[in-house]
């Protein structure tokens, strides 16, 4: 007997029919155009963003100060008294609260931006933020409690059993951007620049991983006044987080969640073989979203 | 003249210098707590000749101490956390006071109304406003202190 050949649904999956008011959250941290770059360089620590929306006097959304820029701001050589409106850019890009979260993951790929500002009824103040990790927390939820969870009918206690089919190496991304230790850190910033990524791995002069530069460290360092001649080994965070390219999916996400880390180096067979970058925001998405069940749901025989 | 800061404020006081570490402030309002015999929630940081440079509290400390990826590690309830704070407290312990410090600090002159102390306070939500001196720190007025000075009177 001749089977039909398999179509694909256009695009349905776990975040159909979701809008941006159920994944956003409040505003947390905002900077007046007065405030410093040193100013934003302390919130951007303090609160672990990796972004200052900057506010005018009547609160209304004027841009955004993003860690990349604070970093470009380091790399230009600006005063930290600068003011935050000299680099920050403007205007933030906005959805609303009612918009599909489909819609606003598509704004986000089309502009090549990280993250949304939700608008209120006053249109030129937001009053929340949609960013990956957003969405990755909500993909959790819905996970945990849709039907088609292939976990309810075998009864099995935990959502991660049935992860066990991916590993580190099934997500990691491949490409990976080295410097060495003696490596000044206006070159480090240049290679972040340029890729679009967060974090360096650094070797030493055997060769071996030795650190992390991420652009916290190097805003970390603008703020205690290093110079952006100094090499990388001055700054960089030690040892590297990593994790075995075979390890599970699940176990991993759990580290570094654990660790409080957006990363981890993927290592083959030992710890000094790194061969991959691993993030949260990515291997939470495939985990979530490439459920059997989910995965079935777009097919249509 | 009325009564003013100068009235009400507690010449005893500590602070911290920016380069002080997490660790080391904790240290220092557990032993200022214990010197005060009352607990120490803040200190003003200051630099080494003691002009005001900001205000840290626990609460900016515990700012620091919160999971970065909270709002997801939220939704999996299924993720053992146990240890987890430890984990924190070891991040945190080594930043220095001045990254996280408040620096937009409300100040008060010696010659400040009390009236006016208590206008502050309730408008800011403040319990405790430095005392400033041509840029010197000289004192802190805590709401305590103000509340029972009015009341008692």
């Amino acid at each position: 007997m001749a089977h039909a050949p398999m179509s694909v649904k256009d695009r349905k999956n776990v975040l159909s029919g979701l809008k941006v008011r159920e994944a956003m959250r409040r505003i947390a941290v905002h900077l007046p155009e007065s405030a410093s770059v040193d100013e934003a360089t302390r919130c951007a620590i303090k609160f672990k963003v990796s972004a200052i929306l900057i506010t005018g006097r009547e609160y209304q959304a004027l841009g955004v100060v993003s860690k990349t820029d604070l970093m470009c701001a380091y790399y230009a050589g600006l005063p930290l008294e600068t003011p935050v409106s000299t680099i920050m850019r403007s205007p933030p890009l906005f959805c609303g609260m009612d918009d599909s979260l489909d819609a606003a993951l598509d704004t986000m790929r089309s502009k090549g931006v990280h993250r949304l500002y939700v608008r209120g009824d006053d249109p030129d103040q937001a009053i929340g933020i949609l960013a990956y990790p957003d969405i990755v927390g909500l993909l959790y939820r819905y996970c945990h409690k849709c039907e088609h969870n292939t976990l309810r009918t075998r009864k099995v206690p935990s959502i991660f059993n049935f992860s066990d089919t991916f590993k580190v190496r099934d997500v990691m991304n491949p490409s990976l951007l080295v410097f060495r230790e003696e490596d000044i850190l206006s070159s480090v910033m240049e290679g972040l620049s340029a890729h679009r990524i967060g974090a360096v791995l650094i070797r030493g002069r055997n060769n071996l991983p030795s650190g992390v530069v991420s652009k916290t460290d190097l805003i970390m360092a603008y703020r205690h006044g290093i110079p952006p001649t100094a090499e990388a080994a001055t700054i960089m965070s030690s040892p590297v987080r990593s994790c075995d390219h075979n390890e599970q999916l699940v176990s991993a996400i759990q580290k570094m969640i654990f660790s409080d880390v957006h990363r981890f180096f993927v290592y083959r067979d030992n710890p000094d073989n790194i061969v991959g970058v691993l993030t949260l925001t990515d291997a939470a998405r495939v985990r979530s979203g490439s459920c059997r069940a989910c995965v079935s749901s777009r097919i249509r025989l | 003249m009325g009564l003013t800061a100068r009235d009400v404020m507690d010449t005893r006081f500590f602070t911290l210098l920016p380069e002080t570490t997490v660790a080391e402030a904790v240290k220092a309002f557990r032993r200022a707590g214990e010197e005060l015999n009352r607990r120490v929630f803040g200190m003003m940081v200051t630099s080494p000749d003691g002009e005001l440079l900001g205000m840290v509290s626990m609460y900016d400390i515990l700012i620091l101490m919160r999971p970065k990826h909270i709002h997801i590690w939220g939704e999996m309830h299924d993720i053992d956390v146990s240890g987890f704070m430890d984990e924190c407290y070891l991040r945190a312990k080594s930043i220095p006071v001045g990254d996280l410090m408040t620096t937009d600090v409300i100040t008060l002159t010696p010659d400040t109304h009390l009236l006016q102390i208590v206008d502050i306070m309730v408008r800011k939500h403040l319990r405790r406003i430095p005392v400033l001196d041509g840029g010197k720190v000289i004192g802190i007025v805590h709401i305590s202190s103000v509340f029972f000075f009015l009341m008692e009177r």
